[in-house]
């Protein structure tokens, strides 16, 4: 009839059948880790950061290891680590039998043996030591396995032991949050 | 797992210590009178690691020995008892192993919180005498001791809070294993030592034993 041509013609055209979705926004750091907060990024142990050698969790090494990067263990190792101006990490599920030289060192895993850090060492609670320990500062966390003894440098007393104030501070008020 | 840490956040802190940032310690006090010419000294923790307690000993200029011996006696670690004649024994050579190895003679302070309130009666003797042999002449020891009429407190972990105060969490419900220690057998479990006591408000008594000797 001619009154429903005209209701056909008043209706808006159908939707196109294929839907172009809209582009998915690719942040500029895919990893997202420099935006992250400290206290977050902390909490990812196996992420390796960029610039960061890697020994992964099925890795097993036995001898004597230097770098001139820094360096996480999420593997085996047994021997010696020699990175005198670089940062070891020895992840949560890495297991280091070893004497371990290293600039800075953070252990959430398991580690036996004796520990030097120029600048640092850092202990966190999910972390076991055996072992002594020899650092400028030294942080560690509550819940954290330490057998051993703690020796802080003195090359300047109390410089030394104001770093050792404020690091162990820091861990303690993030674990508190 | 830790102690410290299987106790989680939420537990309540001891009544004393909670009042303020910590009890006041009448014994950390007189001890850390005799030591305050002792610019570098070697302390042993035998508590649970403690963040705290490093902070304040590194700041104080400690080389600093770590050795939890409180946890595997709060959880009656299997692995330190054997049967024996259908009876459990208490393996106390294998429980003092898990002191790192510090050459003989050589401690200015143990801390030993309420090592001795958990340790069976038959090893007290035998903790006593390793710990003492460690100190240097001059060297302390520091202990709490419950009194007879506290009941409970085996879940408890201490620290310190500054260097003449000490803090304390854990519920304190778990129900002490052995009977209290007298003033009159800690000195005999520390032959030759000088025994201090001091009293407190919090069912605990602090004991300080002194290694005669040295320039103290």
């Amino acid at each position: 009839m001619w009154w429903e041509k005209e209701k056909k013609t008043d209706l808006p055209p159908p939707p196109p059948l294929v839907a172009h979705p809209p582009e998915p926004v690719k942040p500029e750091n895919p990893r997202m880790e420099p935006s992250m907060p400290e206290t977050i990024r902390r909490d990812i142990p196996n992420a390796s950061s960029p610039g960061q050698a890697l020994i992964g969790r099925s890795i097993v090494i036995k001898g004597e290891l230097s770098a001139n990067e820094d360096l996480l263990i999420e593997g085996q190792f047994d021997g010696t680590v020699n990175l005198q101006e670089h940062c070891l990490t020895i992840g949560a599920n890495g297991k280091v039998k070893a004497q371990v030289n290293a600039r800075q060192v953070v252990i959430l895993g398991n580690v036996t043996g004796n520990i030097h850090a120029t600048e640092k060492i850092e202990l966190r609670k999910s972390g076991s030591v055996t072992g002594d320990l020899a650092s400028a500062s030294i942080a560690i966390e509550e819940g954290a396995y330490f057998k051993g003894s703690i020796d802080i440098a003195r090359n300047g007393a109390p410089e030394a032991a104001r770093s050792v104030a404020v690091s162990a501070r820091s861990l303690v008020e993030d674990y508190d949050k | 797992m830790p102690f410290s840490a299987a106790l989680g956040k939420s537990e309540a802190k001891h009544p004393v210590a909670a009042a303020s940032g910590g009890a006041a310690s009448p014994a950390l006090e007189w001890l850390w009178g005799l030591l305050r010419d002792v610019p570098h000294i070697r302390v042993l923790d035998c508590g649970p690691v403690s963040p705290q307690t490093a902070q304040i000993l590194f700041k104080r200029g400690a080389k600093l020995y770590i050795a939890d011996l409180i946890a595997p006696l709060q959880r009656r670690d299997a692995l330190y008892w054997e049967r024996k004649d259908k009876q459990l024994v208490f393996r106390t050579q294998d429980f003092l192993a898990l002191l790192p190895a510090i050459p003989a003679a050589t401690l200015n302070l143990a801390l030993c919180w309420h090592l001795l309130d958990l340790a069976p009666p038959e090893a007290l003797a035998d903790v006593v005498k390793k710990i003492y042999g460690l100190l240097e002449p001059g060297g302390i020891m520091f202990y709490l001791l419950r009194e007879a009429y506290l009941p409970a407190g085996v879940d408890t972990a201490w620290w310190l809070d500054s260097l003449k105060t000490i803090q304390v969490k854990g519920q304190g419900k778990i129900a002490f294993p052995y009977p209290a220690i007298s003033n009159r057998e800690m000195e005999k479990l520390a032959p030759g030592g000088s025994v201090k006591t001091f009293l407190t408000r919090t069912g605990r008594r602090e004991i300080v034993v002194l290694k005669p000797g040295g320039t103290l």
